[in-house]
C-alpha cells in the first residue's frame, strides 16, 4: 500500500475507481430497469473540463497579487496587467492573462475547512464532511459533481459519462450513485508514443486475429442457461448487455477516434506542450468532441507549505501555458461557448509567508477563507473579475460564495438542477446542493 | 379550555355567515377547525412540510416547517410570527399567503397545490378565519391508525380504495384518508395513488402498502396471487429437511407459486464452497464429492467447511465492510488491530452476543485491542450510537437525530437517548487522526453527559424499549447496554444477524436493505425471520451452526433455474437467486483457476483477496469489482451489480493477460505437460465451473485445441482459459 503522506496532496489511486453501488430499494430488476434508464442521454450538448489543483493553490501567487501589502505578504513576485481592465495577475500567469479576456476569475468563494480531505470534499461535491475529517483523509460523503454529471446526463457513444485523468479526486466517487458512475480513470500517460487508454483496447501483445478469435470461442463455449423473462431479474442478462457495451465502445470509431491522441495534428500537440500534463488536456479536449460530459484533469503538487517560489516560476507557469492552451483551442473551434473549464483546488493560501515546513524555505499554508477560480466558457461573462478578497489577501470582503453556489453554477451550466433531491441508498431524501443557487456574475 | 371550544364554535358559525356570495362551498367543515387536527394534516397531505419543500431544515425561500409536521410549536410560530405575519391574515383570509400561495394566487416555487374553493383551500380558510386556533392541548389524541382493508388478496391489473381511519383517545374514530399519505414498497405489485387507491400491475407477488398520517403509521399486505390453481397436494409432497423449507413451502400457496426443483450435485457443490467459504473447489473436490454415494455427503460437506480456515476471512470479511475504518482516520496500526480481531473472532467462532457485547464494551488501547478502534474512528456518542444500532438491531435511528423518523415511530427523544449509553467514553492519548497512528486509550468515565440536541438538556440512557436508565458512577452505561441487546427478549438482535446471514447465502435478505427492520418495511416472511432468531438464540448465538441449518436446507439447494410458477418470485426463495461473486471471491477465484498468485502491496506474499486488511491497498481489479470505496464511510454495503468495465477489465486488462500467459500459469504448465486435450478441458471445466463439460462442449473445445499445431498448442491452451474466465458462468454465483 502505497501510504499518503500528509500534505503532499497527491492521490495513489489511480485506478478505475468504482466504489459501492446502492440503488434505493436494491433487487436486480431495479438495477436492471435503472440501467437501461441511466443509458439514455438527455442529449445535451455542454461538457465540463475540471483542472484540479489538488493541494490549494495560492491565491496571492494566480490570481490575486497583492502589490500593496507588506513584503512578507506579497512575496517575491510582481503584478501583471491583464485584459481585465484594473485587474493584475501574479507575474508567472503570463499567458493567462493575454486571454483574460475570455474567462472570468471568481475572488470570493471562501469556506471553513482548513485541511486537504475536508477542502477535496466540499469544492468537488459541493457538500461539506458530515464529520470532522483531517488533512490526510480521503473521504466521500456525497456524490462528487463528475458522478452526477454521470448518472443525471448519461453517456455518449458507447463512452463512459466522467473520466479523470490521470486519477481519481480525493472525493470524486460516486458514493451512494453506485459503481457505474465512478469515473473511468485514464492513468497511463498521453505524452509516451506508446500511449493507449486501458482496458477499452485489446492487448498490445495480441493481434487482432487472436482477439478476435479469442471472443469467437468464448461465444461458443458461453452456454450458460438465460433466463429471458426480465421479471426473472437474471443478472446474465445485465452481463450480457454490459458485454455488448464492451465491445461496442471497443469497436466505436468514436470512442476509439477520442482516445487516439496520435491523430491530433502535429503542431497542435506541441502548442499544448509535450509534456504530460499538455497531452493530458489536449486528451480531455478529444473526449469534450467524442461527447463526454465531465472529465476531472487532476494535477497534484499544489500544496506549497515550503519552496513556493521557485515552484511557481516552474511548475505554475507550465501549467498555465497548457491551461492558456486549452481555452483558446477550445475558443477557436468554437466549443468554448459548450465547455465549461475550471480551474481551482480546495482552499487559497495563507498571506503570510511562513516557513514552518521543513527546509525553512518560504512557503504558505492553508487558507479556506479566500482562494481564486477560474471559470471560461459555457456562457461565462468573458473577461471579469467577480469579487475581491481584502487589501491584504486575508477574505473574501465582496460578494461572498460559498462552494454551495460554486458546484450549483457548475450544475446548472450543465443542464442540471441543483436543487434536486437524490435518494441515498437507505431512501433518505438529500439535496443535491444545499444552497442550489447559482454564481450570479457567472450565468 | 371550555372557552377556547366555545371560540371555535363562534368562528364556525362566523366561517359559515358571509362571504361567499355565490353558492355555498360544500366543503365547509362542520367542526371547528383547528391547527394540529385540521391543518397540519393538510400541510402534511400537500407536502408542504416534506424534506424537499418547506421541511428541509433550511425551509424553503424563508418559510420553514418542522419536517412532516413533528414539531406542531415551531410550525405554529412559522406560520403566525414569521414574515411579518403575512401568511396568516385573519383580517383578510384570502391574502394570507397560506392560501394565496398554494393557490397559484401568488407566484409559489412549488406550484399549484390545490383550488380555491377546494376542500383544503376551505379547511385552511375557515381557519385562519376563525383566527388560527391551537388544538387544545386535552382535545382528543390520535391512538393509532389503522387501514381498512388490513389486508387484501387482488387479481392482477385490479384496483381498490384503502381507508385510513385514526382512533383517539375519546375512543372516536375519524376517517383520515384524505390527510394521509401512501407508499407502496414494490411498486410494480401493487402501486398507491395519493388519494390512497391501490391498483395491482402485472406482477404476481407481495407489497406492503404503508400510509401515513400525521406522525402514525399503519402497514396493509397486498397479496397478488399467480393466476390458476396449485392443488394443495403439491405443497404438501415438497421435500423438508429442516423449519425452514416447512417455513416457505407455507408462504408460496398464498402467492400460487411453486419452488423450482433442486440444483444439480455439481451447481450445489460450487454454491456451497462460494457461499460458505468464497472460493472455488478444487477438481479433486468436486470429483470426490460427484463420486460420493452416501445419503448424508452433503452434511459432511458443510462441515468440513466450516472448519476451513478460509471460512473466517470470508466472513470477517462481511463484518469489515460495516465496521472496518479507513486508516486515513484511524491509523494504521489500529485497522490492522481491528481487522486481526474479527478474522480472529470468526476463526474461534465467538458467538455473536459475546462479538458483539465485545464491540460494544470495548476497552483499553487500540494498539492492542482490535474491538477498541470503533470508538477511535467515531469519538461522538452520537455517531457511534448511530452506528451500533443500525448494525446490530437493524434500527435506522440516524433519521432521529433531527427530525421525527419519517417512517417510523422514532423521535429525537429516542435517539439521544440511545446515544446518551456512549456519553461516558472516555479517549485517552492518540493524536488526531491521521496525522498519526498513535495509541489512543478507550476506557469508561465516572461522569459524562449527553446533550440532547434540540432542546440542549441532559439525556438519561434510554433503551430502544422506551426505558430511561438512571445509572451510577460504577455502572458502565454500554455493558448496561450489551446486556439489554443480548438479553432473550430482545426483539431486534438476533433478526438482525439471522437475516443478514440469510441474506449472505441465499443472495436476497428476508428484509432488505438487511438492516432495516421496521414495521414498514416487513419480512418477505416474517415467521421464517422469527424462527431463524429463535433457534440463533437458543443455540447460544453460534453463528456456524445458523450457517449450517441455512444450508442444509431444502431451499438452499434449490435450482436458479425459474418455472412458469415462480419466474417472477424474487423474494420468497421459491429458487435460487443467482449473484456475481464479490470482487476479492472473483481476484482469488481468477488465481486458483490460472494458477498464479497476486502480489498486493502492505500484505506478505501469497496472500489471498480475501486477506487484506484494508482497502487502501491498490487493486485495480478490485476497485473495478465494487470493493467499497476506500474514502468512504463504514458500514459500506456492497451492490455486486455488473458493469462494463468489468466486463472490459476482465478481456483486455494487461495484467490479466499477462498473467494467463505467464510461463509458470497453469496453461503453459498444461500445455507442456504429458495431458491430453481431452484432460486439458476436463480440468478447465472443473477448476472454472465445478463441473465437467457437456459433450458438446467438450466437442467445442477439443476442436478448437486439435487446430493448433505443436507450435502454438500454449496459444490454444491460453485462449481457452481466456474464454472460460470471460463466461459469466465463471462468475456468477449459480
Amino acid at each position: 500500500m502505497a501510504i499518503h503522506r500528509n500534505c503532499q496532496g497527491t492521490s495513489r489511486r489511480d485506478c478505475l475507481k468504482l466504489g459501492l453501488g446502492a440503488l434505493l430499494g436494491g433487487g436486480l430488476v431495479d438495477a436492471l430497469r435503472l440501467r437501461s434508464v441511466a443509458g439514455e442521454s438527455s442529449g445535451r450538448s455542454t461538457s465540463c473540463i475540471m483542472v484540479w489543483l489538488d493541494g490549494g493553490p495560492s491565491h496571492f501567487e494566480t490570481f490575486d497579487p497583492k502589490p500593496d501589502a507588506p513584503a512578507e505578504i506579497r512575496g517575491e513576485f510582481q503584478p501583471i496587467h491583464t485584459r481585465i481592465p484594473g485587474a493584475y495577475f501574479s507575474e508567472n500567469m503570463r499567458r493567462l492573462a493575454a486571454i483574460s479576456d475570455k474567462l472570468t476569475i471568481v475572488r470570493s468563494i471562501r469556506h471553513d475547512q482548513n485541511n486537504h480531505g475536508a477542502g477535496n470534499h466540499y469544492m468537488t461535491t459541493g457538500a461539506p464532511t458530515r464529520i470532522p475529517v483531517s488533512c490526510g483523509a480521503f473521504v466521500s460523503f456525497h456524490p462528487s459533481m463528475g458522478s452526477v454529471v454521470s448518472a443525471e446526463r448519461g453517456a455518449p457513444n458507447g463512452l463512459p459519462a466522467y473520466f479523470s485523468i490521470p486519477s481519481m479526486a480525493r472525493s470524486g466517487g460516486p458514493n451512494f450513485l453506485g459503481a457505474r458512475h465512478a469515473p473511468f480513470v485514464v492513468s497511463d500517460d498521453p505524452n509516451q508514443p506508446s500511449f493507449r487508454v486501458r482496458d477499452v483496447a485489446i492487448p498490445r501483445e495480441l493481434e487482432d486475429g487472436r482477439a478476435l478469435s479469442r471472443r469467437d470461442l468464448r461465444s461458443r463455449l458461453d452456454q450458460m442457461a438465460r433466463y429471458r423473462d426480465r421479471a426473472a431479474g437474471d443478472p446474465v442478462l445485465g452481463v450480457d448487455e454490459n458485454y455488448q457495451q464492451a465491445v461496442s465502445i471497443m469497436n466505436s470509431a468514436a470512442a476509439q477516434r477520442a482516445f487516439d491522441i496520435g491523430r491530433e495534428p502535429e503542431h497542435v500537440r506541441n502548442a499544448f506542450g509535450r509534456t504530460t500534463f499538455g497531452q493530458q488536456a489536449l486528451l480531455a479536449r478529444r473526449l469534450v468532441e467524442g461527447g463526454v460530459p465531465f472529465i476531472t484533469l487532476y494535477n497534484g503538487g499544489w500544496d506549497h507549505h515550503s519552496n513556493i517560489f521557485p515552484a511557481f516560476r516552474q511548475q505554475g507557469q507550465r501549467f498555465e501555458a497548457v491551461v492558456a492552451t486549452l481555452i483558446d483551442d477550445l475558443d477557436q473551434r468554437g466549443m468554448l461557448d459548450t465547455t465549461l473549464v475550471l480551474v481551482l483546488g480546495e482552499f487559497g493560501r495563507t498571506p503570510q509567508i511562513s516557513t514552518l515546513s521543513d527546509g525553512g524555505t518560504p512557503g504558505r499554508d492553508h487558507w479556506s477563507n479566500a482562494m481564486s477560480v477560474l471559470v471560461a466558457g459555457c456562457g461565462t461573462p468573458r473577461g471579469q473579475v467577480v469579487g475581491a478578497t481584502d487589501r491584504r489577501g486575508y477574505a473574501a470582503v465582496e460578494r461572498i460564495y460559498a462552494p454551495e453556489n460554486f458546484v450549483a453554477t457548475v450544475y446548472t451550466k450543465l443542464g442540471i438542477n441543483p436543487d434536486k433531491i437524490l435518494y441515498a441508498g437507505n431512501g433518505r431524501p438529500t439535496h443535491l446542493v444545499s444552497d442550489p443557487r447559482p454564481i450570479a456574475e457567472l450565468m | 379550555m371550555k372557552e377556547s371550544v366555545l371560540l371555535g364554535v363562534i368562528a364556525w358559525s362566523c366561517a359559515l355567515a358571509p362571504a361567499h356570495a355565490g353558492a355555498p362551498s360544500p366543503a365547509i367543515p362542520r367542526k371547528p377547525v383547528t391547527f394540529e387536527f385540521d391543518v397540519q394534516p393538510i400541510l402534511t397531505r400537500f407536502g408542504c412540510n416534506s424534506g424537499p419543500c418547506h421541511g428541509k431544515s433550511r425551509g424553503q425561500n424563508g418559510f420553514a416547517l418542522s419536517l412532516l409536521g413533528f414539531d406542531a410549536d415551531f410550525d405554529y410560530s412559522s406560520l403566525i410570527h414569521e414574515s411579518r405575519g403575512r401568511r396568516v391574515l385573519p383580517a383578510a383570509p384570502e391574502h394570507s399567503m397560506l392560501l394565496s400561495k398554494p393557490a397559484g394566487q401568488m407566484p409559489h416555487g412549488g406550484g399549484k397545490r390545490f383550488e380555491v374553493g377546494s376542500p383544503p383551500y376551505e379547511m385552511l380558510r375557515a381557519w385562519i378565519r376563525a383566527g388560527a386556533p391551537r388544538t387544545p392541548a386535552d382535545a382528543p389524541r390520535i391512538v393509532r391508525v389503522i387501514t381498512e382493508p388490513a389486508g387484501r388478496r387482488l387479481a392482477a391489473k385490479q384496483g381498490f380504495q384503502l381507508r385510513v381511519i385514526a382512533e383517539y383517545s375519546d375512543g372516536s374514530r375519524r376517517d383520515v384518508t384524505e390527510g394521509s399519505a401512501f407508499q407502496s414498497n414494490d411498486t410494480t405489485v401493487a402501486a398507491v395513488a395519493g388519494e390512497g387507491i391501490v391498483r395491482s400491475g402485472g406482477l404476481p407477488g407481495e407489497a406492503a402498502i404503508m400510509a401515513r398520517y400525521m406522525n402514525n403509521i399503519a402497514v396493509c399486505t397486498v397479496t397478488i396471487p399467480l393466476p390458476g390453481d396449485v392443488p394443495d397436494e403439491a405443497y404438501r409432497k415438497l421435500p423438508r429437511q429442516n423449519d425452514i423449507d416447512e417455513l416457505v413451502w407455507k408462504k408460496l400457496p398464498l402467492l400460487g407459486i411453486l419452488p423450482s426443483p433442486p440444483a444439480n450435485e455439481a451447481t450445489f457443490h460450487r454454491r456451497a464452497y462460494l457461499k460458505a467459504i468464497g472460493r472455488l473447489p478444487t477438481p479433486a473436490e468436486t470429483q470426490a464429492f460427484l463420486a460420493d454415494r452416501s445419503p448424508d455427503k452433503r452434511a459432511r460437506l458443510i462441515d468440513r467447511l466450516l472448519e476451513r480456515p478460509e471460512y473466517a476471512d470470508f466472513w470477517a470479511n462481511k463484518w469489515a465492510d460495516l465496521i472496518r475504518p479507513n486508516p486515513y482516520r484511524v491509523g494504521i496500526k489500529a485497522v490492522w488491530n481491528l481487522d486481526a480481531w474479527l478474522r480472529d473472532s470468526f476463526r474461534k467462532n465467538k458467538p455473536y452476543d459475546q462479538f458483539a457485547r465485545e464491540l460494544v464494551a470495548a476497552q483499553g488501547s487500540t494498539w492492542r485491542h482490535g474491538a477498541t478502534v470503533i470508538f477511535r474512528d467515531r469519538p461522538d456518542a452520537v455517531e457511534i450510537g448511530a452506528s451500533v444500532s443500525q448494525l446490530f438491531l437493524g434500527v435506522r435511528l440516524e433519521c432521529a437525530k433531527c427530525h421525527h423518523h419519517p417512517f417510523e415511530v422514532w423521535s429525537q427523544d429516542d435517539f439521544f437517548g440511545f446515544a446518551a449509553f456512549f456519553a461516558r467514553v472516555g479517549h485517552k492519548g492518540g493524536l488526531s487522526p491521521p496525522i498519526s497512528g498513535g495509541e489512543e486509550i478507550i476506557f469508561t468515565m465516572n461522569a459524562g453527559q449527553l446533550q440532547h440536541g434540540r432542546t440542549g438538556a441532559a439525556v438519561a440512557p434510554k433503551t430502544l424499549a422506551g426505558k430511561s436508565l438512571t445509572l451510577g458512577p460504577d455502572d458502565d452505561p454500554r455493558e448496561v447496554l450489551a446486556d439489554w441487546m443480548t438479553d432473550k427478549a430482545n426483539p431486534y438482535f438476533a433478526k438482525v444477524m439471522a437475516n443478514r446471514v440469510w441474506s449472505e447465502l441465499m443472495g436476497q435478505g428476508l428484509v432488505e436493505p438487511v438492516d432495516d427492520i421496521r414495521a414498514t418495511n416487513p419480512p418477505s416472511n416474517g415467521p421464517l425471520l422469527d424462527a431463524l432468531a429463535d433457534d440463533f438464540r437458543r443455540q447460544g448465538y453460534d453463528i456456524k451452526k445458523l450457517v449450517r441449518k441455512i444450508m442444509l436446507s431444502h431451499v438452499f439447494a434449490l435450482s436458479s433455474r425459474p418455472t412458469e410458477r415462480n419466474v417472477s418470485d424474487l423474494k420468497n426463495f421459491s429458487r435460487y437467486y443467482r449473484q456475481r461473486m464479490r470482487a476479492e471471491v472473483l481476484l482469488d477465484a481468477v488465481n486458483d483457476v490460472l494458477g498464479t498468485e497476486e502480489s498486493f502491496a502492505a500484505m506478505p506474499a501469497g496472500s489471498r483477496a480475501a486477506q487484506m486488511w484494508t482497502h487502501r491497498a491498490s487493486s485495480i481489479f478490485l476497485d473495478t469489482f465494487g470493493r467499497p470505496d476506500p474514502n468512504q464511510d463504514p458500514p459500506c454495503e456492497r451492490k455486486t451489480e455488473s458493469t462494463t468495465p468489468q466486463v472490459l477489465h476482465l478481456m483486455n486488462s494487461p495484467a490479466l493477460n499477462r498473467k494467463l500467459s505467464q510461463d509458470t500459469a497453469r496453461p503453459a504448465q498444461l500445455a507442456a505437460s504429458k495431458k491430453t486435450s481431452d484432460n486439458i478441458v476436463e480440468e478447465l471445466y472443473l477448476l472454472a465451473y465445478g463441473r465437467l463439460p457437456s459433450s458438446d462442449e467438450r466437442a467445442t473445445a477439443l476442436e478448437h485445441l486439435s487446430r493448433a499445431t505443436l507450435v502454438n498448442r500454449r496459444r490454444a491452451v491460453e485462449d481457452l482459459f481466456w474464454a472460460i474466465l470471460n463466461t459469466p458462468e465463471f462468475y456468477i454465483v449459480d
